[in-house]
Protein backbone atom coordinates (compact mmCIF):
# COMPACT_ATOMS: atom_id res chain seq x y z
CA UNK A 1 0.00 0.00 0.00
CA UNK A 2 1.33 3.35 -1.05
CA UNK A 3 1.16 5.89 1.75
CA UNK A 4 -1.56 8.67 0.68
CA UNK A 5 1.43 12.03 1.45
CA UNK A 6 3.40 9.64 -1.32
CA UNK A 7 0.56 9.77 -3.90
CA UNK A 8 -0.40 13.32 -2.93
CA UNK A 9 3.46 14.32 -4.09
CA UNK A 10 3.38 11.90 -6.98
CA UNK A 11 0.10 13.69 -8.25
CA UNK A 12 1.24 17.29 -8.01
CA UNK A 13 4.61 16.09 -9.44
CA UNK A 14 2.52 14.78 -12.80
CA UNK A 15 0.66 18.11 -13.06
CA UNK A 16 3.68 20.04 -12.58
CA UNK A 17 5.65 18.05 -15.59
CA UNK A 18 2.27 18.30 -17.46
CA UNK A 19 1.64 22.21 -16.46
CA UNK A 20 5.31 22.63 -17.55
CA UNK A 21 4.86 20.68 -21.05
CA UNK A 22 2.23 22.77 -22.21
CA UNK A 23 3.68 26.03 -21.63
CA UNK A 24 6.49 24.54 -23.11
CA UNK A 25 4.61 23.53 -26.36
CA UNK A 26 2.70 26.87 -26.29
CA UNK A 27 6.01 29.12 -26.03
CA UNK A 28 7.66 27.09 -28.94
CA UNK A 29 4.90 27.30 -31.22
CA UNK A 30 4.88 31.50 -30.45
CA UNK A 31 8.69 31.74 -31.09
CA UNK A 32 8.17 29.61 -34.46
CA UNK A 33 5.27 31.73 -35.76
CA UNK A 34 7.19 35.20 -35.08
CA UNK A 35 10.21 33.58 -36.97
CA UNK A 36 7.84 32.79 -40.11
CA UNK A 37 6.66 36.05 -40.01
CA UNK A 38 9.86 37.70 -39.75
CA UNK A 39 11.13 35.70 -42.59
CA UNK A 40 7.70 36.28 -44.85
CA UNK A 41 8.68 39.85 -44.55
CA UNK A 42 11.26 40.13 -46.41
CA UNK A 43 13.16 43.41 -46.54
CA UNK A 44 12.81 45.27 -43.11
CA UNK A 45 11.56 48.32 -44.14
CA UNK A 46 14.32 50.93 -43.11
CA UNK A 47 12.98 53.51 -40.72
CA UNK A 48 11.31 56.10 -42.07
CA UNK A 49 13.78 58.76 -42.82
CA UNK A 50 13.39 61.62 -45.21
CA UNK A 51 10.18 62.32 -46.48
CA UNK A 52 7.89 59.93 -48.75
CA UNK A 53 8.17 59.84 -52.73
CA UNK A 54 6.98 58.83 -55.78
CA UNK A 55 10.23 57.15 -57.01
CA UNK A 56 11.17 54.89 -60.39
CA UNK A 57 12.09 51.54 -59.85
CA UNK A 58 13.55 49.25 -63.05
CA UNK A 59 11.73 45.88 -62.18
CA UNK A 60 12.93 42.34 -63.79
CA UNK A 61 9.98 40.51 -64.89
CA UNK A 62 11.01 36.50 -65.80
CA UNK A 63 8.01 35.60 -67.32
CA UNK A 64 8.79 38.05 -70.18
CA UNK A 65 12.78 38.47 -69.91
CA UNK A 66 12.08 41.98 -69.56
CA UNK A 67 12.65 45.41 -67.29
CA UNK A 68 10.28 47.66 -67.05
CA UNK A 69 9.99 50.90 -65.11
CA UNK A 70 7.30 51.32 -62.60
CA UNK A 71 6.85 54.01 -59.80
CA UNK A 72 6.42 52.95 -56.24
CA UNK A 73 6.50 55.32 -52.74
CA UNK A 74 9.58 55.30 -50.81
CA UNK A 75 11.18 57.31 -48.00
CA UNK A 76 14.09 58.96 -49.21
CA UNK A 77 16.42 60.38 -46.86
CA UNK A 78 18.51 63.35 -48.29
CA UNK A 79 22.11 61.44 -47.70
CA UNK A 80 22.75 59.93 -51.19
CA UNK A 81 24.16 56.25 -49.44
CA UNK A 82 20.87 55.78 -47.18
CA UNK A 83 19.13 57.75 -50.45
CA UNK A 84 20.66 54.82 -52.14
CA UNK A 85 19.97 52.05 -50.05
CA UNK A 86 16.12 53.32 -49.58
CA UNK A 87 16.00 53.11 -53.53
CA UNK A 88 17.79 49.78 -54.12
CA UNK A 89 14.94 48.74 -51.05
CA UNK A 90 12.15 49.44 -52.39
CA UNK A 91 13.39 47.22 -56.06
CA UNK A 92 13.57 44.22 -53.09
CA UNK A 93 10.14 45.24 -51.89
CA UNK A 94 9.08 44.54 -55.35
CA UNK A 95 10.18 40.71 -55.54
CA UNK A 96 8.80 40.17 -52.00
CA UNK A 97 5.46 40.77 -53.26
CA UNK A 98 3.28 37.64 -53.82
CA UNK A 99 3.02 36.68 -56.48
CA UNK A 100 6.29 38.20 -57.32
CA UNK A 101 7.40 39.02 -60.75
CA UNK A 102 11.04 37.75 -60.15
CA UNK A 103 11.13 35.19 -56.81
CA UNK A 104 14.44 36.25 -54.48
CA UNK A 105 15.10 33.90 -51.29
CA UNK A 106 13.31 35.27 -48.66
CA UNK A 107 15.69 36.79 -46.38
CA UNK A 108 17.40 38.51 -49.26
CA UNK A 109 18.02 42.18 -48.71
CA UNK A 110 20.67 45.10 -48.14
CA UNK A 111 22.90 45.17 -45.84
CA UNK A 112 24.48 48.61 -45.90
CA UNK A 113 25.84 50.84 -48.72
CA UNK A 114 29.08 52.37 -48.74
CA UNK A 115 29.85 55.69 -50.64
CA UNK A 116 33.14 55.96 -51.82
CA UNK A 117 34.46 59.13 -53.25
CA UNK A 118 31.13 60.50 -54.25
CA UNK A 119 30.84 58.27 -57.52
CA UNK A 120 31.32 54.78 -56.50
CA UNK A 121 29.02 52.49 -54.17
CA UNK A 122 29.85 48.97 -52.38
CA UNK A 123 26.47 47.45 -51.77
CA UNK A 124 26.53 44.75 -49.03
CA UNK A 125 23.82 42.12 -49.38
CA UNK A 126 22.82 39.83 -47.16
CA UNK A 127 23.80 36.22 -47.56
CA UNK A 128 20.35 34.92 -48.33
CA UNK A 129 20.32 37.56 -51.67
CA UNK A 130 23.20 35.45 -53.11
CA UNK A 131 22.30 32.13 -51.34
CA UNK A 132 18.91 31.60 -52.53
CA UNK A 133 19.33 33.17 -55.75
CA UNK A 134 17.89 31.32 -58.72
CA UNK A 135 21.35 30.08 -60.80
CA UNK A 136 20.60 31.40 -64.53
CA UNK A 137 22.86 34.04 -66.26
CA UNK A 138 19.71 35.58 -67.48
CA UNK A 139 17.87 35.72 -63.85
CA UNK A 140 21.05 37.44 -62.41
CA UNK A 141 21.43 39.20 -64.86
CA UNK A 142 18.01 40.81 -64.25
CA UNK A 143 18.51 41.42 -60.88
CA UNK A 144 21.68 43.10 -60.86
CA UNK A 145 20.71 45.55 -63.74
CA UNK A 146 17.19 46.27 -62.34
CA UNK A 147 19.22 47.38 -59.16
CA UNK A 148 22.30 49.55 -60.59
CA UNK A 149 19.40 50.92 -63.09
CA UNK A 150 17.53 52.31 -60.47
CA UNK A 151 20.58 53.03 -58.44
CA UNK A 152 21.64 55.50 -61.09
CA UNK A 153 17.67 56.87 -61.62
CA UNK A 154 17.61 57.80 -57.84
CA UNK A 155 21.08 58.76 -56.57
CA UNK A 156 22.66 60.62 -59.83
CA UNK A 157 26.36 60.79 -59.93
CA UNK A 158 26.92 57.11 -59.68
CA UNK A 159 28.89 55.94 -62.26
CA UNK A 160 30.70 52.11 -60.64
CA UNK A 161 28.62 49.87 -58.26
CA UNK A 162 30.00 46.99 -56.54
CA UNK A 163 28.29 44.12 -55.01
CA UNK A 164 29.26 42.14 -51.40
CA UNK A 165 27.80 39.53 -49.78
CA UNK A 166 27.37 39.56 -46.21
CA UNK A 167 30.50 42.05 -45.93
CA UNK A 168 32.83 39.31 -48.52
CA UNK A 169 33.49 39.54 -52.43
CA UNK A 170 31.84 36.47 -54.00
CA UNK A 171 32.90 35.62 -57.41
CA UNK A 172 29.07 35.38 -59.01
CA UNK A 173 26.02 36.11 -57.97
CA UNK A 174 24.58 32.20 -58.25
CA UNK A 175 27.19 30.56 -60.24
CA UNK A 176 27.43 32.78 -63.69
CA UNK A 177 27.12 36.57 -63.22
CA UNK A 178 30.26 38.28 -62.30
CA UNK A 179 30.41 40.00 -58.63
CA UNK A 180 33.77 40.65 -58.65
CA UNK A 181 34.40 43.52 -60.77
CA UNK A 182 32.96 47.43 -60.08
CA UNK A 183 29.84 47.62 -62.40
CA UNK A 184 30.65 50.55 -64.69
CA UNK A 185 27.15 52.12 -65.19
CA UNK A 186 27.34 53.05 -69.15
CA UNK A 187 27.80 48.80 -69.73
CA UNK A 188 24.44 48.20 -67.56
CA UNK A 189 22.70 50.95 -69.68
CA UNK A 190 23.76 49.12 -72.59
CA UNK A 191 22.57 46.00 -71.07
CA UNK A 192 19.47 47.08 -69.75
CA UNK A 193 18.45 47.85 -72.96
CA UNK A 194 18.48 44.08 -74.13
CA UNK A 195 15.81 43.55 -71.87
CA UNK A 196 13.49 46.32 -73.32
CA UNK B 1 40.08 25.87 -79.63
CA UNK B 2 38.76 25.47 -76.38
CA UNK B 3 35.52 24.20 -75.30
CA UNK B 4 34.58 24.76 -71.52
CA UNK B 5 31.69 23.07 -69.76
CA UNK B 6 30.42 25.20 -67.51
CA UNK B 7 30.07 23.73 -63.85
CA UNK B 8 30.97 20.39 -62.76
CA UNK B 9 31.97 18.53 -59.43
CA UNK B 10 29.79 20.21 -56.49
CA UNK B 11 29.38 22.68 -58.55
CA UNK B 12 26.19 21.69 -59.97
CA UNK B 13 25.20 24.76 -61.52
CA UNK B 14 21.13 24.69 -62.32
CA UNK B 15 19.40 22.53 -61.05
CA UNK B 16 16.62 21.62 -63.46
CA UNK B 17 15.23 18.71 -61.64
CA UNK B 18 16.39 16.25 -58.69
CA UNK B 19 18.71 14.75 -61.15
CA UNK B 20 18.94 16.64 -63.65
CA UNK B 21 21.73 19.08 -63.42
CA UNK B 22 23.16 21.71 -65.78
CA UNK B 23 26.90 20.49 -65.25
CA UNK B 24 25.54 17.31 -66.87
CA UNK B 25 24.11 18.98 -69.69
CA UNK B 26 26.85 21.42 -70.42
CA UNK B 27 29.63 18.18 -70.90
CA UNK B 28 26.86 16.37 -73.16
CA UNK B 29 26.90 19.45 -75.35
CA UNK B 30 30.49 20.34 -75.58
CA UNK B 31 31.32 16.60 -76.28
CA UNK B 32 29.06 16.67 -79.70
CA UNK B 33 30.45 20.02 -80.26
CA UNK B 34 34.01 19.08 -80.14
CA UNK B 35 33.26 16.11 -82.35
CA UNK B 36 30.91 18.27 -85.35
CA UNK B 37 34.39 20.53 -85.06
CA UNK B 38 36.64 17.89 -85.59
CA UNK B 39 34.76 16.60 -88.58
CA UNK B 40 35.11 20.30 -90.06
CA UNK B 41 39.07 19.86 -89.59
CA UNK B 42 38.84 22.07 -86.08
CA UNK B 43 41.10 20.97 -83.15
CA UNK B 44 39.03 21.26 -80.41
CA UNK B 45 39.59 20.32 -76.41
CA UNK B 46 37.44 20.43 -73.90
CA UNK B 47 38.54 21.78 -70.57
CA UNK B 48 36.80 19.21 -68.64
CA UNK B 49 35.56 15.79 -69.87
CA UNK B 50 34.21 14.59 -66.78
CA UNK B 51 32.42 15.20 -63.48
CA UNK B 52 35.04 17.79 -61.32
CA UNK B 53 34.96 21.35 -59.99
CA UNK B 54 37.19 23.88 -61.80
CA UNK B 55 37.34 27.28 -60.14
CA UNK B 56 36.48 30.08 -62.62
CA UNK B 57 39.57 31.95 -62.42
CA UNK B 58 41.62 28.52 -62.84
CA UNK B 59 39.43 28.23 -65.72
CA UNK B 60 40.95 31.60 -67.82
CA UNK B 61 44.06 30.34 -66.67
CA UNK B 62 43.94 26.90 -68.26
CA UNK B 63 42.75 28.13 -71.40
CA UNK B 64 45.29 31.55 -71.41
CA UNK B 65 48.12 28.76 -71.05
CA UNK B 66 47.31 27.08 -74.43
CA UNK B 67 46.09 30.01 -76.70
CA UNK B 68 43.81 29.03 -78.08
CA UNK B 69 42.04 30.67 -81.52
CA UNK B 70 38.53 30.19 -79.40
CA UNK B 71 37.16 29.73 -76.15
CA UNK B 72 33.35 29.07 -76.14
CA UNK B 73 31.85 28.16 -72.37
CA UNK B 74 28.87 25.86 -73.10
CA UNK B 75 26.05 26.70 -70.09
CA UNK B 76 22.45 25.64 -70.25
CA UNK B 77 19.71 27.67 -68.46
CA UNK B 78 16.16 29.22 -67.99
CA UNK B 79 13.83 30.78 -68.66
CA UNK B 80 12.81 30.89 -72.32
CA UNK B 81 13.65 28.32 -74.89
CA UNK B 82 16.59 28.30 -77.72
CA UNK B 83 19.82 29.24 -77.11
CA UNK B 84 21.40 31.98 -76.16
CA UNK B 85 24.84 33.63 -77.38
CA UNK B 86 26.88 35.82 -75.00
CA UNK B 87 29.81 37.93 -75.68
CA UNK B 88 31.93 39.87 -73.21
CA UNK B 89 30.90 43.15 -71.51
CA UNK B 90 34.35 44.97 -70.71
CA UNK B 91 33.74 46.83 -67.56
CA UNK B 92 35.29 50.20 -68.91
CA UNK B 93 38.04 51.34 -71.21
CA UNK B 94 40.80 50.25 -69.43
CA UNK B 95 44.78 50.92 -70.19
CA UNK B 96 47.61 48.12 -70.23
CA UNK B 97 50.07 49.12 -67.94
CA UNK B 98 53.49 48.58 -69.17
CA UNK B 99 52.10 46.32 -71.66
CA UNK B 100 49.99 44.16 -69.34
CA UNK B 101 46.33 44.33 -69.34
CA UNK B 102 44.38 44.26 -66.11
CA UNK B 103 43.11 40.71 -66.02
CA UNK B 104 39.44 42.14 -65.70
CA UNK B 105 40.06 43.22 -69.30
CA UNK B 106 42.33 40.86 -70.98
CA UNK B 107 39.50 40.27 -73.58
CA UNK B 108 39.68 43.84 -74.45
CA UNK B 109 42.12 43.12 -77.80
CA UNK B 110 39.82 40.57 -79.06
CA UNK B 111 36.36 41.64 -78.21
CA UNK B 112 35.55 43.00 -81.76
CA UNK B 113 36.44 39.12 -83.25
CA UNK B 114 33.96 37.76 -80.15
CA UNK B 115 31.67 39.59 -81.20
CA UNK B 116 31.84 38.15 -84.91
CA UNK B 117 32.21 35.03 -84.18
CA UNK B 118 28.84 34.88 -82.16
CA UNK B 119 27.33 37.07 -84.74
CA UNK B 120 27.76 33.73 -87.21
CA UNK B 121 26.79 31.23 -84.77
CA UNK B 122 23.66 33.01 -83.77
CA UNK B 123 22.98 33.20 -87.92
CA UNK B 124 23.57 29.45 -88.17
CA UNK B 125 21.37 28.95 -86.07
CA UNK B 126 18.64 30.73 -86.68
CA UNK B 127 19.13 28.91 -90.38
CA UNK B 128 18.57 25.81 -89.07
CA UNK B 129 15.35 27.18 -87.26
CA UNK B 130 16.57 27.35 -83.86
CA UNK B 131 15.26 30.46 -81.70
CA UNK B 132 18.55 32.14 -80.91
CA UNK B 133 19.50 35.57 -79.19
CA UNK B 134 22.98 37.30 -79.44
CA UNK B 135 23.09 39.05 -76.07
CA UNK B 136 25.90 40.39 -73.55
CA UNK B 137 26.72 39.40 -70.57
CA UNK B 138 28.65 39.90 -67.93
CA UNK B 139 29.62 36.18 -67.68
CA UNK B 140 32.44 34.87 -65.66
CA UNK B 141 35.13 34.20 -66.76
CA UNK B 142 35.25 35.62 -70.49
CA UNK B 143 36.41 38.97 -69.33
CA UNK B 144 39.40 37.31 -68.74
CA UNK B 145 40.36 35.26 -71.37
CA UNK B 146 43.08 36.62 -73.81
CA UNK B 147 41.08 34.78 -77.18
CA UNK B 148 37.80 35.53 -78.95
CA UNK B 149 35.19 34.23 -76.13
CA UNK B 150 31.82 33.58 -76.24
CA UNK B 151 29.04 31.69 -74.31
CA UNK B 152 26.30 29.33 -75.57
CA UNK B 153 23.44 28.65 -73.59
CA UNK B 154 20.90 26.27 -74.11
CA UNK B 155 17.53 27.58 -72.73
CA UNK B 156 14.38 26.17 -71.47
CA UNK B 157 11.56 26.57 -69.11
CA UNK B 158 11.18 23.74 -66.34
CA UNK B 159 8.15 22.73 -67.51
CA UNK B 160 9.95 22.58 -71.25
CA UNK B 161 13.07 20.12 -69.78
CA UNK B 162 12.74 17.17 -71.78
CA UNK B 163 13.36 19.26 -74.95
CA UNK B 164 16.94 20.31 -73.25
CA UNK B 165 17.64 16.35 -72.70
CA UNK B 166 16.84 15.58 -76.29
CA UNK B 167 19.65 14.59 -78.15
CA UNK B 168 18.07 15.36 -81.17
CA UNK B 169 18.08 19.01 -80.55
CA UNK B 170 21.92 19.26 -78.47
CA UNK B 171 23.05 17.74 -81.71
CA UNK B 172 21.57 19.91 -83.75
CA UNK B 173 22.49 23.04 -81.49
CA UNK B 174 26.06 21.83 -81.71
CA UNK B 175 26.10 21.48 -85.64
CA UNK B 176 24.97 24.72 -86.29
CA UNK B 177 27.51 26.47 -83.77
CA UNK B 178 30.78 24.04 -85.02
CA UNK B 179 28.98 25.10 -88.49
CA UNK B 180 28.88 29.39 -87.51
CA UNK B 181 32.18 29.06 -86.10
CA UNK B 182 33.99 27.00 -89.01
CA UNK B 183 32.36 29.92 -91.00
CA UNK B 184 33.62 32.79 -88.67
CA UNK B 185 37.29 31.12 -88.96
CA UNK B 186 36.89 31.37 -92.71
CA UNK B 187 35.98 34.70 -92.41
CA UNK B 188 38.48 36.68 -89.89
CA UNK B 189 41.10 34.24 -91.87
CA UNK B 190 40.15 35.71 -94.61
CA UNK B 191 40.47 39.45 -93.38
CA UNK B 192 44.02 39.05 -92.26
Amino acid sequence: MIPRHFQITISFLLAAILIAGIFIITLRHSEETKTQQGLAAGPQAPEAQGKEETIPVLVAYDEDMALRWRKTEAFMPDERDLRARAALRAVLAQYQQSPSPHPLANGADIKDVYLLNDDTLLVDTTAPFADGHPSSVVLEEMTLTSLIETLAANVPGITRVKFLVDGKERQTLAGHVDLMNFYQLSAVHELAKEFE
Amino acid sequence: MIIDPSHGGDDKGVVFAPHVFEKDLTLSVARLLRKELQDRGIAAHLLRDSDFSIPLERRAELCNQQRPSLYIAVHAGEPGKGVRVYTPILPAAQQSVNGFLPWEAAQAPVLKNSNAIAGAVTRELKKKDIKALDMKAFLRPLNNIVAPAIAVELAADRSDLHSLESARLQTAVATAVASGIAQARNQLGARK
